[in-house]
């Protein structure tokens, strides 16, 4: 089978879906899957290919959710002008804790990400000019396009689409440069890769400062399609976790995982709200931890990496009989 | 000059690992380091990666000043170095692996997968290049270790213990490996175990014992020196095979 078999189905199919399935609920339904997908994809540039499992990255999707509401509310831009703003913050962001903590191995990195997360939420939780705990919301009714607030999902829809084939083509064109395969060598093995002359924590830091750019895009989209963003919503540690659990369960370090994850997630999350209504909100939480400990367990390596090695079986075999 | 140790020690805590030596080691050269277990060759070798900092002493690298540098820059240097126990990219494919090496010196994916495969030309890994590096043997494994660092380009290679776990004809065939990559130019260190390795080919051959250098010299010189079988005998046992065994039994 050919190489672009399957994106390009999948790319058929996601162009079509918002058309053949077209109940409100299910187009709102496919535009937050492809929201998560991108959330996820920028999660995977530093968790998934560089190993460095963040669990702090809500703080650039916060980034761009409060640059996009804040230069609305403070100076009556449309939200999508926040986006760039965002972005320059998170990378800044990225550069000034990455350079400390990615010298962290293991568990500490991850445990640092979390603290500097919480950290900001406590901080904006304070920040009148963000809104404080109440949070800031978006235009109520639209002033031109531009503001991008419609009452319908399709438009987000096809806009998230284009957003995360970009945020794709960004992470492939990564894996196949010097910088994916040298971030593939320092999450196998950081000493060997520096023996070899791979600057460790150089490569790590723009993995990682590219990775809270493509995030803080997540988080501007999101502002402009809810229209509201408060410290909980748009800083909380429960999206940060969702994104590393989708990656997780896709395959993290895959350029499709994130998305494969997105797809299964969002959907099964949205049908058991929608079942459970405001009762639910604490299971949330519950199911992603029975998640993280079956992946753990089963799926190490993620469903996708489970079903490419089920359809090339061949390959498995030829290569295991050359030692 | 290619790569200089000027009076180096390490201590952790207490303990000196290695205690005040030097080495100068000129292009072309073949230098052998050898001593029992614990000897304070792997530290020494480490001191010279930049894998560890010194506690005092400075190491030179064609002339600069390297000692505060991390392997990294080091690489970028010319220095390239194997591991004892193969820490290949597991995750990576065989020519993959190499290619790592080969980017230092090209940041396009496709100069540098032919330098790779070049390299796997040479040490005889090219029919598995695109087999997972973790489908690879102990012997695969030790020629991927010195194949990756060869692909670096480097001016001097230091070789830790890339023979321990094999069979003797692998053995037999590294050592022709290690002679073909003298013969591209290269300086080599080598740490071994294998007595023969050695003296097959390093020219001059130091021996750590307890942190020091205890003789230093041809391989047929040092094997001969009465410290160097002492410290791998014991005192007595040396003490007993210098007498011929005359009171052995008593």
């Amino acid at each position: 089978m050919k190489r672009g078999f399957y994106p390009s189905l999948f790319l058929a199919l996601a162009l079509a879906y918002p058309l053949l399935l077209s109940t409100p609920f299910q187009q709102r339904l496919g535009a937050l899957v492809l929201l998560y997908a991108i959330g996820a994809s920028a999660w995977n540039v530093i968790g998934g290919y560089a190993g460095q499992v963040s669990v702090g990255h809500v703080m650039f999707f916060g980034c761009g959710a409060y640059a996009s509401l804040a230069c609305y509310v403070h100076f009556g831009w449309p939200p999508l002008l926040g986006l760039p703003l965002g972005i320059l913050a998170s990378i800044g962001i990225a550069a000034l804790i990455g350079t400390p903590t990615l010298r962290l191995s293991g568990h500490y990195f991850s445990m640092a990400t979390i603290a500097v997360a919480e950290l900001l939420r406590l901080v904006v939780t304070n920040i009148e000019l963000l809104g404080g705990a109440v949070g800031l919301s978006g235009p109520v009714m639209p002033r031109t396009w531009l503001d991008l607030s419609f009452t319908s999902a399709l438009p987000y829809y096809y806009f998230f689409l284009a957003v995360l084939l970009f945020v794709l083509w960004v992470t492939w064109r990564m894996e196949q440069s010097r910088m994916g395969y040298y971030l593939r060598a320092i999450k196998d093995n950081e000493r060997a890769a520096r023996s070899l002359g791979v600057e460790a924590g150089r490569y790590k830091l723009y993995a990682f400062m590219l990775s809270a750019g493509l995030t803080s895009i997540a988080g501007s989209l999101y502002a402009i399609m809810f229209g509201f963003i408060d410290p909980e919503s748009g800083l909380g540690m429960l999206t940060s976790v969702k994104m590393l659990i989708m990656a997780a369960l896709g395959g993290a370090g895959l350029l499709f995982g994130p998305l494969v994850g997105a797809v299964i997630l969002v959907p099964l999350e949205e049908i058991s709200n929608t079942l459970l209504g405001g009762k639910g909100a604490g299971l949330t939480f519950m199911a992603y931890g029975a998640i993280i400990m079956v992946i753990a367990r089963f799926y190490p390596s993620g469903i996708l990496k489970l079903l490419q090695d089920r359809l090339r079986p061949s390959a498995g075999g030829r290569q295991s009989d050359v030692a | 000059m290619l790569l200089e140790a000027r009076s180096l020690t390490k201590t952790f805590g207490a303990f000196k690992a290695v205690n005040d030596v030097s080495l100068r080691i000129n292009k072309g050269d073949i230098i052998g380091l050898i001593g029992p277990n614990g000897a304070g060759k792997s530290t020494f070798f480490n001191c010279l990666t930049g894998d560890l900092v010194p506690s005092s002493g400075q190491v030179f690298l064609n002339g600069q000043d390297v000692t505060h540098l991390g392997p990294e820059q080091r690489a970028q240097l010319g220095l390239a170095r194997s591991f004892q126990v193969p820490l290949s990219f597991e995750g990576m494919s065989v020519i993959e692996n190499v290619m790592i090496g080969a980017f230092l010196r090209s940041a396009d994916p496709a100069v540098a997968r032919a330098k790779a495969m070049e390299v796997l030309t040479l040490t005889g890994l090219s029919a598995m290049c695109d087999a997972p590096a973790s489908s690879l043997g102990t012997p695969g494994r030790k020629r991927l270790e010195i194949a990756r660092a060869l692909a670096t380009d480097p001016d001097v290679l230091l070789l830790d213990e890339a023979m321990a776990g094999l069979t003797a004809t692998e053995v037999q065939q590294a050592i022709a490996l290690v002679r073909d990559i003298h013969k591209l130019g290269i300086t080599l260190v080598i740490v071994e175990h294998i007595m023969e390795v050695i003296i097959s080919l390093a020219e001059q051959v130091i021996v750590f014992h307890q942190g020091h250098e205890i003789a230093r010299g041809t391989p047929q010189e040092v094997t001969q020196n009465e410290h160097v079988i002492a410290a791998y005998l014991g005192k007595r046992a040396a003490a007993t095979a210098a007498r011929g065994f005359a009171e052995g039994g008593a």
